[in-house]
């Protein structure tokens, strides 16, 4: 079954939407969904228009087509567990909050904590991540825990702090302090980078282009396929590994 | 004028007596009457457990260092949410929730009068802000000592009429109820980066020790006859082996004044550590209650730890700075000008680590070890040992034996070995955990005559109805129902207004601040003396006009007059 959210045109564009009831199980049968926008509780059907093609009774099956300027949409996908989210524009902050499984198509720009502490799933985004992608919500001691979040474009910073589990792949460029307090997981990151892998516990971080004002707290212990590998963080006695091509400090 | 009657409640006020009436309560104005009309509004209590208003008598729940725990730690804040509801304003978070969380689940529990276990003078003004946003709790702010400069002077100079001014003027300037002793002398020798290992230890910079501090401030309190007695967080707090330390302080205040409380320990569960190391730790309770049972002038508070998520915080810095090195986590430290400290740090105490089922052991031993209930008040030091949601759990673990026995089955497995929980059988009745709860605390703090904890006439009508009928419960076997019952109140009146039903709270009723007015003689005027005031221009941050808290942010105070006999 496909569902398609089609953004009404609003009076308020910029008024945030808390939408986390977006989420293909939901989508079963036929119950009153409810956002917020703003301080007002609003029907879905305010909101977006709806369409609905086929018939399925498990959530697998389910594809939620976004369209529109979802940009101020938040929470889309929050505990999601399976069945498929395409969003055809940009996406609003907290997406894929707590996925579980499932798989999340963002074929323009994701806004911050894209798939924060995510558990399983996949995330795909084509454009560009904003900060804290895949991390802890502040205060949280572990950020995304399993799945792949997959960043065609660059991600802001503080990109797959405090991770856990699961893999990042960014293709482009990350911005500052990523993979900052990594507990575990995998953070590859193809382009540059600039303090990363700051006060990491585990987990390992690669990093194909150039890294910026590395750390001095990271401790070379041998070259692997032509890249540099580091121990560390030994500031605090960490046992991550940092993986890069080239360093300039 | 309102009116109101509670029909057939069984009543248990041990204040005055009355051990499992079923009765009626007459309400006029907010307090309670002989008789009322016959057409005002009626209750039917229908044999319910109807108890005074629940009295907390060690909690963190206002200050600057309950704020910085909210603030250190947003993940909390994403427990506990409820949304705005009718009279509720929004609230949340779960070990250290916003103030209406505290007034709302408090007031669900039956609780109406609260006291904050530590108020920085110089930070009281933020204390008394938070009071006024914590409706239908009564409020009290024990003031700390414990590193107060000039109170380490007249210490020095062995002048306990200096002491006194000191405090009663410290008191009245900060609208401040008791006097509260956090680690005497540690905590200003943490300012230096060291901590004090016995009360014999000198302080550093100053010819005092801790057991001087300790003697003095108990012998002022006394002279101004305030009416709570010294509330003392002893020593060496969470050391192995800390339980002689405990034991000595315990002896300090002697036989000092016979007629009255002369000292509180609170925490205690925290003090009473035996072993070397934490390897070796086993329980001491036997030791400490044995020295409780034979001096009826202290009381102590529990402490109980129960297991799961929670915040520590305290004016004990060096043993925050203790539990930091342990767990490496989030940490605070604060420093109080010429006052005092402070630190908070979260931990999660937990079922499996043989330290924690230790200390939940120890807790339970001291309740049922001390013989007399007005002697050992039900807290957890919210929210160092537990937020004060699980009280009714521990109320519990008290009544019967069975779920005592069934939890301590599912705890690490040294804590039989290391304490002796699994060979007491007590079971506390209903009547004892009404002391331990209300009537005890009432009295441990001296506010019986301001109309809390009993039923007399004229009493404040703070009262809890609990969905429990004792006479045809069973504790020992149905904990279950008595947890459940202590959870959530069938009504919690305050001032003789419904302000909670069914865990739903209807209205919020403005609370008061009772504070400590002491009215000093000529000579105890501090303000005459130049040592004092030159303090003010030299070393605090803050001009001694700026210091005093005005009248208008504790705008429903009620000054308790206390005086120095001449």
């Amino acid at each position: 079954m496909q569902v398609t959210l089609t953004m009404k045109p609003r009076a308020k564009p910029f008024l945030p939407i808390e939408a986390e009831m977006i989420n293909p199980m939901n989508f079963i049968g036929s119950q009153n969904l409810f956002v917020w926008e703003g301080n007002k509780k609003r029907r879905l059907e305010d909101i977006f228009t709806v369409r609905k093609e086929g018939n399925v009774n498990s959530p697998e099956n389910i594809v939620v087509v976004l369209r529109g300027d979802t940009s101020r949409v938040k929470r889309v996908g929050e505990y999601m567990s399976s069945g498929t989210i395409i969003v055809e524009g940009d996406i609003g902050m907290h997406c894929g909050n707590f996925m579980r499984g499932g798989f999340i198509e963002i074929q323009g720009n994701a806004d911050g904590w894209l798939g924060r502490e995510m558990r399983g799933g996949s995330i795909l985004c084509h454009g560009n991540a904003g900060d804290y992608c895949g991390s802890g919500y502040r205060g949280e001691k572990r950020g995304m825990r399993g799945g792949k979040i997959e960043v065609a474009g660059n991600a802001g910073d503080y990109l797959g702090e405090y991770l856990t589990g699961g893999e990042i792949h960014v293709h482009g460029n990350a911005g500052m302090f990523a993979g900052a307090e990594m507990r575990g997981g995998c953070l590859i990151i193809d382009g540059d980078a600039r303090i990363p892998a700051a006060n990491m516990a585990k987990g390992t971080c690669i990093i194909h282009g150039e890294i910026h004002e590395m750390l001095p707290t990271f401790e070379k212990i041998g070259e692997k396929d032509g890249m540099l590998v580091y121990h560390g963080d030994v500031a605090n006695k960490g046992k991550g590994e940092l993986i890069v091509k080239s360093k300039i400090t | 004028m309102s009116e109101l009657l509670i029909k057939n409640a069984y009543v248990i006020d041990p204040l005055q007596g009355i051990h499992g009436d079923i009765m009626d309560i007459s309400i006029r104005d907010g307090r309670i009457v002989d008789k009322v009309s016959g057409s005002c509004e009626v209750i039917d209590a229908a044999g319910n457990l109807t108890l005074p208003g629940g009295i907390d008598s060690h909690t963190h729940v206002c200050g600057t260092k309950v704020n910085f725990g909210r603030y250190m730690s947003p993940e909390d804040m994403r427990a506990g949410r409820t949304p705005r509801r009718g009279a509720m304003y929004p609230t949340s978070g779960y070990t250290v929730p916003t103030t209406y969380g505290n007034s709302y689940r408090y007031s669900k529990m039956g609780y109406t009068t609260l006291l904050e276990g530590a108020m920085a003078p110089m930070e009281a003004r933020h204390t008394h802000e938070e009071f006024a946003a914590t409706p239908m709790q009564d409020m009290l702010a024990n003031t700390l000592f414990d590193g107060n400069w000039s109170l380490f002077e007249a210490v020095g100079d062995k002048d306990i009429r200096q002491a006194a001014a000191v405090i009663g003027w410290t008191l009245a300037a900060v609208k401040g109820f008791g006097i509260k002793l956090t680690n005497p002398g540690g905590t200003e020798a943490w300012g230096f980066g060291e901590d004090l290992a016995s009360i014999d230890e000198e302080v550093p910079n100053w010819d005092i020790t801790p057991r001087e501090i300790i003697d003095t401030t108990i012998r002022a309190c006394e002279l101004l006859h305030l009416p709570h007695s010294v509330h003392l967080h002893c020593n060496n707090l969470g050391m192995p082996g800390n339980y002689r330390t405990t034991l000595e302080t315990l002896d300090i205040p002697g036989d000092m004044n016979p007629d009255r409380q002369t000292l509180y320990l609170t925490h205690v569960q925290f003090h009473s550590y035996g072993g070397n190391t934490w390897g070796d730790i086993k329980s001491e309770a036997e030791k400490i209650s044995d020295s409780i049972n034979n001096k009826p002038q202290v009381v102590i508070d529990m402490g109980q730890v129960m297991f799961g998520r929670t915040m520590t915080m305290t004016a004990d810095g060096p043993m925050e700075f203790r539990l930091y090195t342990l767990h490496h986590n989030k940490w605070s430290n604060h420093d109080v000008e010429l006052e005092t400290g402070s630190g908070i740090i979260p931990v999660y105490y937990s079922r499996k680590s043989s330290v924690n089922s230790i200390m939940w052991a120890i807790g339970l031993e001291l309740a049922l070890l001390v013989k007399n209930p007005w002697q050992c008040m039900l807290t957890t030091d919210n929210p160092n040992g537990a937020p004060f949601v699980k009280y009714p759990e521990i109320i519990g673990l008290l009544m019967s034996n069975k779920y005592r026995s069934k939890e301590l089955s599912q705890v690490h497995k040294l804590t039989t070995d290391r304490t002796s929980l699994g060979s007491i059988d007590r079971e506390l009745s209903f009547e004892e955990i009404a002391v331990m709860t209300r009537a005890g605390q009432a009295k441990a703090l001296g506010i019986i005559n301001q109309g809390k904890g009993h039923f007399r006439e004229d009493a404040l009508a703070d009262i809890a109805i609990y969905p429990v009928k004792p006479d045809q419960t069973d504790p020992s076997l149905q904990y279950e129902e008595v947890i459940g019952a202590f959870q959530q109140t069938l009504y919690t009146l305050k001032d003789g207004v419904v302000v909670s039903r069914d865990g739903e709270v209807i209205t919020g009723v403005a609370n008061r601040t009772f504070w400590s007015k002491a009215n000093l003689p000529e000579d105890m005027d501090v303000l005459k003396s130049p040592r004092f005031v030159e303090k003010f221009s030299r070393f605090y941050s803050v001009d001694l006009e700026n210091y005093l808290v005005q009248d208008e942010y504790v705008q429903r105070g009620v000054a308790m007059n206390t005086g120095v006999n001449s």
